[in-house]
C-alpha cells in the first residue's frame, strides 16, 4: 500500500466542521429530518443539545447549507459575547443595517419590531456553543424570539448548567428540543467507512474489521470527535511505519496495538 | 510530528500494566490449585501409607506381644537376681531358714525364665529376622538348647552365691544383729527424748525386754506408764521385767492393781501364769 493512501486517510479525519464532510447515518438522518421539520414549524426556538463531539456543530453547518438557499439563515459558530456587537451583527446580517456606534437591546428591538416579515419565512439565527452566552443576553434572546420576527436555533452542551439554562429561560418558549447522542459501534463503523470511501480511501476503509471497530468504540464511546482524533493519529502512525518500519504493518486489518497507541497519544488511554 | 518510538514504549508499559492483574490473578489461581492438589495428594497418599503401615504394623504388634512377656520374664530374671542377692545378704545376717524357700522360689522362677538377657541381645541385633526365623523349627530348637544351657549357668551361679552366703553366715555372729538393735533403740530413744511419745518408750521397753536388758525394759515401761497409764502392753512389759528381775511379788502386786483398775484379761492371764509358775 502506498504511503499516500494512509496520508489521505489520515486527512479525512481532521477535526474540522465542514458540511461537505457530513456523513449521512440512519439515526442522524432521522434527527436531521426532524430538526428540519422543527425549523419549518412556527416555533420561537429550537434547542439542539448533546455531549461535546456528538455532531451538533456539524448538524448546524449542514442545516445552514441546506436552508441557505430557501430562507434567511445566520449561523454563529462562535458566540458573540458583547451585547452591542451581538445586536449590531444581527442587524447587519438580518436586515443589512450597519451601525458604527453602540446598538443596545432597546434599539435593536425597535428595528426588529418595525420589520414586516412573513411568519413562514422567518429568519433563522443559529447559535452554536450557546452555553457561553450570558444569562442576561439569553434573556434578551428570549425576548427577541417573543416578537415572532426572528427564530432561534440554539445548540449547547448537555450539562447540568445547560439544562438549567434550557429550563429557566426557554422552558415555555422552546417548542422543540432535539438531543444528539454518541454513535453505536455499528454507526461508528458506517461513519468511518463512509468517511473514507467519500475520500476514495477504499483500501483503508476495508481495513476496519468489526474487532477493530469494537475496540475503537470502546475507547471513544462512540464520540465522533474522539473517533476522528483517534483515527487521524492511527493513520499518522501508519504513515510513519510505512516510511520507516514497513515490517510493523502486518495483515490487511488495522492493528489493535496501533489503535491502542493512538489512544495513548490522544489521551483516551492513560498510560 | 508523532514520536512513535516513545509511543511504542508507552504502549508496552500500558500492556504490562494491563496484564499485571490478570497475571497476578492467574498466578494466584495456579497457586491455589497447586495447594489444593498438593493437599489432596497428601490427603489421599497419606491414607494409603497409613493402611500399609497398619498392614506392616500388625505383624509387628503380634511380635511385640510375643516379646513383651519375654521382657517381663527377663525383668523377672533380673528381679530374681536382685532378690537372690538381697536374700543372700540377709542370709549373711544369719537367717538360715530362708534358704530352702529361696531355692524353691528360684526353682519356680527358673521355670518362668525362658529367654535371658542374651536373648534380648539377639532381639536387638537380629530384630525382625529373629521372628521370621522363629517360624522355622530348627532355630527354635537351637534357641531352646541355648536357653537351657543359659538356665543351667544361671542356676549354677545362684547356687555358688548361696554356698558363699552360707559359709559367710556361719562365720557371722549374733552381735551384729544386736548392735543393730541397740543402734535402732538409741535412735528411738533420741526420738522419744524429743517428743515423749509413749509409743516410742513402749517400743524401747519391748526391745530391751527382748534383748534381755530387763532393768532398762522396766525403766521404759515405767516411763510409758507415767505418760499414759492406760497402755496394757506397757503394764505387761513392766510386770514381766519385774519377774525377770526376781521381783515377782512386786510384779503380782502391780498386776493386781492394774487388773482392779482396768480388768485386763491379758494382765489376768499373765498374773495366773506368774502365780502358777509358768512365767519365770
Amino acid at each position: 500500500m502506498k504511503p499516500s493512501i494512509y496520508e489521505d486517510s489520515r486527512d479525512v479525519f481532521l477535526d474540522t466542521v465542514n458540511a461537505k464532510d457530513y456523513v449521512q447515518l440512519d439515526r442522524v438522518s432521522n434527527i436531521y429530518q426532524s430538526l428540519k421539520d422543527s425549523i419549518a414549524k412556527p416555533l420561537k426556538m429550537v434547542l439542539l443539545y448533546g455531549k461535546p463531539g456528538t455532531g451538533k456543530s456539524m448538524f448546524l453547518s449542514k442545516l445552514y447549507q441546506t436552508l441557505l438557499s430557501s430562507q434567511k439563515v445566520c449561523l454563529y459558530k462562535t458566540p458573540i459575547l458583547d451585547e452591542s456587537e451581538f445586536f449590531k451583527t444581527l442587524a447587519q446580517d438580518l436586515y443589512s443595517m450597519t451601525y458604527s456606534g453602540e446598538l443596545n437591546f432597546t434599539q435593536f428591538m425597535k428595528i426588529v419590531e418595525n420589520q414586516n416579515i412573513n411568519e413562514d419565512v422567518m429568519p433563522l439565527i443559529m447559535l452554536d456553543e450557546a452555553q457561553l452566552y450570558s444569562s442576561s443576553l439569553m434573556e434578551k434572546i428570549r425576548l427577541l424570539s417573543d416578537t415572532r420576527k426572528v427564530k432561534f436555533l440554539i445548540a449547547l452542551h448537555k450539562t447540568e448548567k445547560e439544562d438549567l439554562i434550557a429550563k429557566e429561560h426557554f422552558q415555555t418558549r422552546i417548542w422543540e428540543s432535539i438531543r444528539l447522542e454518541n454513535a453505536s459501534a455499528y454507526e461508528l463503523k458506517i461513519y468511518i467507512q463512509k468517511k473514507l470511501m467519500k475520500a476514495n480511501c477504499i483500501d483503508t476503509a476495508s481495513m476496519f474489521s468489526q474487532k477493530s471497530i469494537t475496540l475503537i468504540h470502546k475507547l471513544t464511546d462512540g464520540n465522533y470527535r474522539d473517533t476522528n482524533k483517534l483515527i487521524y493519529t492511527l493513520f499518522d502512525i501508519y504513515v510513519y511505519y510505512i516510511n520507516n518500519k514497513p515490517n510493523k504493518i502486518k495483515g490487511n486489518e488495522i492493528s489493535p496495538s496501533i489503535i491502542e497507541m493512538s489512544a495513548i497519544h490522544t489521551g483516551l488511554i492513560n498510560a | 510530528m508523532l514520536n512513535v518510538n516513545e509511543l511504542e514504549i508507552r504502549h508496552k508499559k500500558y500492556k504490562r500494566k494491563l496484564y499485571t492483574p490478570y497475571f497476578k490473578i492467574s498466578m494466584l489461581i495456579v497457586a491455589v490449585v497447586a495447594l489444593i492438589s498438593v493437599f489432596y495428594y497428601n490427603y489421599y497418599s497419606g491414607i494409603k501409607p497409613e493402611v500399609n503401615k497398619q498392614a506392616v504394623k500388625q505383624p509387628l504388634i503380634v511380635e511385640k506381644n510375643e516379646v513383651k512377656p519375654l521382657k517381663i520374664k527377663t525383668e523377672e530374671n533380673n528381679t530374681t537376681d536382685k532378690k537372690i542377692n538381697s536374700e543372700v545378704v540377709i542370709a549373711q545376717k544369719g537367717e538360715q531358714k530362708i534358704e530352702p524357700k529361696e531355692e524353691s522360689t528360684i526353682k519356680q522362677k527358673r521355670v518362668i525364665l525362658s529367654p535371658s538377657l542374651d536373648f534380648m541381645h539377639n532381639i536387638k541385633s537380629e530384630n525382625l529376622a529373629y521372628y521370621r526365623d522363629e517360624k522355622s523349627s530348627e532355630p527354635k530348637k537351637r534357641q531352646k538348647k541355648e536357653l537351657v544351657k543359659k538356665k543351667h549357668k544361671v542356676v549354677k551361679k545362684i547356687e555358688k552365691r548361696k554356698k558363699a552366703a552360707i559359709t559367710a553366715d556361719k562365720k557371722s555372729s549374733i552381735n551384729i544383729q544386736r548392735k543393730d538393735d541397740e543402734k535402732d533403740i538409741k535412735d528411738v530413744i533420741k526420738r522419744f527424748k524429743t517428743n515423749h511419745n509413749p509409743a516410742l518408750s513402749l517400743f524401747v521397753a519391748k526391745k530391751y525386754y527382748k534383748l534381755g536388758v530387763y532393768d532398762k525394759a522396766y525403766n521404759y515401761a515405767l516411763l510409758t506408764n507415767e505418760i499414759n497409764n492406760n497402755i496394757e502392753a506397757s503394764w505387761i512389759i513392766f510386770s514381766q521385767s519385774l519377774v525377770k528381775m526376781n521381783k515377782k511379788d512386786k510384779a503380782i502386786k502391780t498386776l493386781k492393781e492394774y487388773i482392779a483398775y482396768s480388768n485386763s484379761s491379758r494382765a489376768k492371764q499373765l498374773l495366773d501364769e506368774i502365780l502358777s509358775g509358768k512365767f519365770k
